[in-house]
């Protein structure tokens, strides 16, 4: 049972400073139940950026290592989860600058740029996710985060190092492309 | 790619981004080996670190290590040539800039005009004040090159992960002026090399 299911926001916050508190001190059992909590909203973050099982494991191990090694500089006031999601946010950016230097055709267009969508018609889970997974890294860590994970555009373009008009223009050309992936308007 | 409902059977349909879930559990248990790699840690730094006292990853101190071992290298090799009785020594950047705070560290050191005039002169001459040097020379000044690039290296990607980490930054910029320091030396030597 997940403390998430147990609790409410409130208690779960609580929870989770606790354990923060107490990893901090070295206690591996507390990270341990950390990321029992959090480790499927890393790696589903980690799977959608790099479209890889693979690869995400391996991300998702490496923030969690990179998190247990910066736990002193949580600031408690903050959200656990953002700064999770921030820490695999980098580690995959990263191994992603490994591989390649690729960068994509800069993008001049910051209209539309609204984060929360709705389909004409329900479309199954694995058809959408197919049509995520098909989209370019730029337009697609942007869906990502702010679609899926419902972070502001501040907030986005921040974990990404983009401006945010960058990541405006970035949304609009990802809504574009899965509109034409899934044949239907996103209103 | 595998969703949530991979695993089920069942399949969802969404109207919405939102609906998709944010939790994708991971094929396998990850724990195991973030445990070992966070263990080995410990052991490293000497124990669990506690708040206020936690060592640096094992990386950290290999790098801080072989910074430590090149400066030190460098240091004996060049004896008092570190300091130059002819007062006609070039100038490295101040040292107090290594308390600068944040990323401004790097930038400022490689920015800085006198840093970049001094290093491509230095760099120019490099090549045929070798040449009248000693073999032996040669070699010395060759190896003390390379440990010290091979740190800046080191230094430079474990910046690429944490750009932030000011031990680092410091580092970087010793390693800069020991590289300076080398380069100096050796424009400054006679031909016999006997100064270095």
């Amino acid at each position: 049972m997940t403390l998430m299911a147990s609790s409410s926001t409130g208690d779960q916050i609580d929870w989770v400073t606790g354990l923060i508190q107490r990893a901090r001190k070295g206690d591996q059992h507390a990270f341990e139940r950390l990321y029992r909590e959090f480790s499927g909203r890393v790696y589903g973050l980690c799977l959608r950026m790099t479209r890889d099982p693979g690869n995400a494991e391996d991300c998702a191990q490496e923030a969690f290592i990179n998190a247990w090694r910066a736990l002193d500089k949580f600031e408690i006031r903050s959200s656990f989860s953002t700064w999770l999601h921030r820490i695999a946010v980098n580690v995959v950016l990263s191994k992603r600058r490994r591989v390649s230097f690729h960068a994509e055709a800069p993008l001049e267009s910051a209209e539309l740029a609204q984060t929360e969508w709705s389909l004409d018609t329900p479309v199954e889970e694995s058809e959408i996710e197919e049509a995520i997974a098909g989209l370019p890294d730029g337009a697609r860590d942007v869906l990502v985060l702010s679609g899926i994970y419902g972070y502001s555009h501040g907030e986005t373009a921040q974990m990404l190092g983009v401006a945010e008009g960058t990541c405006k223009a970035q949304l609009h050309r990802a809504r574009k492309l899965l509109q034409e992936r899934l044949n239907m308007e996103l209103n | 790619m595998n969703t949530p409902n991979d695993n089920d059977g069942t399949k969802k349909s969404v109207r919405s981004l939102r609906e998709l879930s944010m939790d994708i559990p991971p094929p396998r248990d990850l724990w195991p080996n973030i445990s070992a790699e966070i263990s080995k840690s410990a052991q490293t730094a000497g124990g669990a670190g506690k708040s206020g006292s936690r060592a640096m990853p094992s990386r950290m101190q290999w790098l801080a290590l072989a910074a430590m071992v090149a400066t030190l290298a460098v240091g004996m090799w060049l004896g008092r040539t570190l300091f130059p009785v002819n007062g006609a020594s070039v100038q490295t950047p101040p040292v107090a800039i290594i308390d600068a705070p944040g990323n401004v560290i790097n930038a400022a050191y490689l920015k800085d005009p006198r840093y970049i005039k001094q290093h491509a002169e230095l760099v120019r001459s490099l090549e045929e004040k070798m040449k009248s040097l000693p073999p032996d020379t040669q070699k010395k000044v060759v190896a003390s090159l390379d440990t010290i690039r091979k740190s800046i290296a080191d230094i430079q990607a474990a910046l690429g992960k944490d750009p932030g980490n000011a031990l680092l930054q410091g580092l970087l910029v010793n390693s800069y002026q020991d590289e300076m320091r080398v380069l100096t030396a050796v424009h400054e030597a006679g031909d016999t090399g006997r100064e270095i």
